[in-house]
């Protein structure tokens, strides 16, 4: 049992990392670990921590994971949660699990550059959506293709979350700046609102307020400061640019 | 001639196509996703015809994005969050949250409470149709007697 725990235990807690929400979480926990022989199954999940307790014929078994970095990789989510329904489904060993396990880990993404274009299509796309003209929309799509080198060298730095999006929106800010200043565009709100699209935790923000409602509140509540906080540092960076221009010249 | 409506639905399903790149969804996964981009916002269009109030159609919107992804994770057999996140990205009210900050800065005070009020309504319909969804699916699976893994 003690190795079927084990498993479990890395499944949720990979999930989590994937982005997955609390609830579903739980529930997937609460199945396997009662596929997997347990007779009580006791779980406490907040995005950063989960604590599990299984009672077994021989015993209880207690473990906790602490959740550090939450991204969103659904490839990865969809084959765990196919991994933990097939435990449910048919009898498998620890071994099993555990080959399973590791080649989803090592699932593959999509390759950087594909990145890159995605970052300049979303803030291209984004900038027309809210209005913007094809000139602006050109700027940022350039600045959404920077933005992409920026998160990967603040990745690689292992900055701080919320101190990379203000570096960010710093950034983004004064791009959409300098573009006015040699006369590309007349207007930089467009071209903000575009790239921001890229820098707001949507998705943190759906989930907190989903976690909420439906009754994991701790966790929602949670995630809906870490969410708050984003788009804080957000607004900090564009701030400090009006600042740093000179006040209200925009 | 091109429309703005029709400019704001093609981007929509652009970004939204974008955002799934970014999230890591494949294959036909990955047609959904997008898909879901291009109905929400066409939806939320139409929806101009019934109702001024954004945040109604955000709500309903979101409960029929969510009523999609539902149906389309049970088809696809995939968690509904792969859907719910990537078709609704087009709603997320970035727009009015940027307008917010930048009233903040330009010390807007009305405006400020104005834009500040209207995105958190936005978030909220959302998020509450969402749920509403959510809530709903499992008391159907429930009362069908389906067990949902």
């Amino acid at each position: 049992m003690r190795e079927y725990f084990n498993c479990a235990m890395d499944i949720g807690e990979q999930m989590l990392i994937c982005g997955a929400e609390v609830h579903r979480v739980e529930d997937s926990m609460e199945r396997m670990c009662s596929a997997l022989g347990a007779l009580r199954t006791d779980v406490f999940i907040i995005t950063s921590s989960m604590v599990v307790t299984v009672h077994t014929a021989d015993g209880v078994l207690t473990q906790t994971r602490r959740i550090t970095g939450i991204g969103t990789d659904i490839e990865q989510l969809h084959r765990l949660n196919a991994l933990s329904r097939k435990i449910c489904a048919v009898k498998m060993t620890a071994q099993e699990i555990t080959a399973d396990f590791n080649e989803i880990k090592n699932s593959k993404k999509y390759p950087f550059w594909i990145e890159v274009v995605s970052y300049i299509v979303i803030a291209g796309s984004f900038t027309l959506f809210f209005g913007g003209g094809m000139i602006e929309a050109l700027v940022s799509m350039i600045i959404g293709g920077v933005l992409r080198f920026l998160v990967h060298f603040s990745d690689k730095a292992e900055l701080n979350k919320i101190f990379s999006k203000f570096i960010c929106s710093l950034v983004v800010s004064f791009a959409a700046f300098a573009a006015t200043k040699i006369g590309l565009i007349s207007d930089i709100d467009n071209i903000i609102i575009g790239n921001i699209m890229l820098l707001i935790p949507g998705v943190g923000l759906t989930n907190a307020l989903r976690d909420l409602l439906t009754g994991d509140s701790i966790a929602g509540l949670l995630r809906i400061i870490e969410a708050v906080l984003t788009a804080l540092a957000i607004a900090a960076g564009y701030f400090l640019f009006i600042c740093l221009i000179g006040g209200s010249t925009i | 001639m091109i429309s703005r409506e029709m400019i704001q639905i093609f981007t929509g399903f652009l970004g939204s196509f974008g955002f799934a790149i970014m999230f890591n969804i494949r294959g036909k996964k990955l047609a959904a996703a997008a898909f879901g981009g291009f109905i929400s916002w066409t939806l939320f269009l139409l929806l101009g015809f019934v109702t001024e109030s954004e945040p109604i159609r955000y709500f309903i919107v979101s409960v029929l994005i969510s009523a999609y992804s539902e149906i389309m994770a049970r088809i696809l057999k995939t968690p509904t969050t792969t859907f719910i996140i990537t078709s609704l990205i087009a709603l997320i009210p970035g727009g009015s949250l940027y307008y917010t900050m930048s009233n903040a800065f330009r010390s807007d005070l009305s405006s400020f409470i104005n834009n500040g009020i209207h995105t958190i309504q936005l978030a909220v319909a959302l998020a509450l149709g969402v749920v509403a969804v959510t809530a709903f699916t499992k008391l159907l699976y429930r009362f069908l007697g389906i067990k949902r893994h």
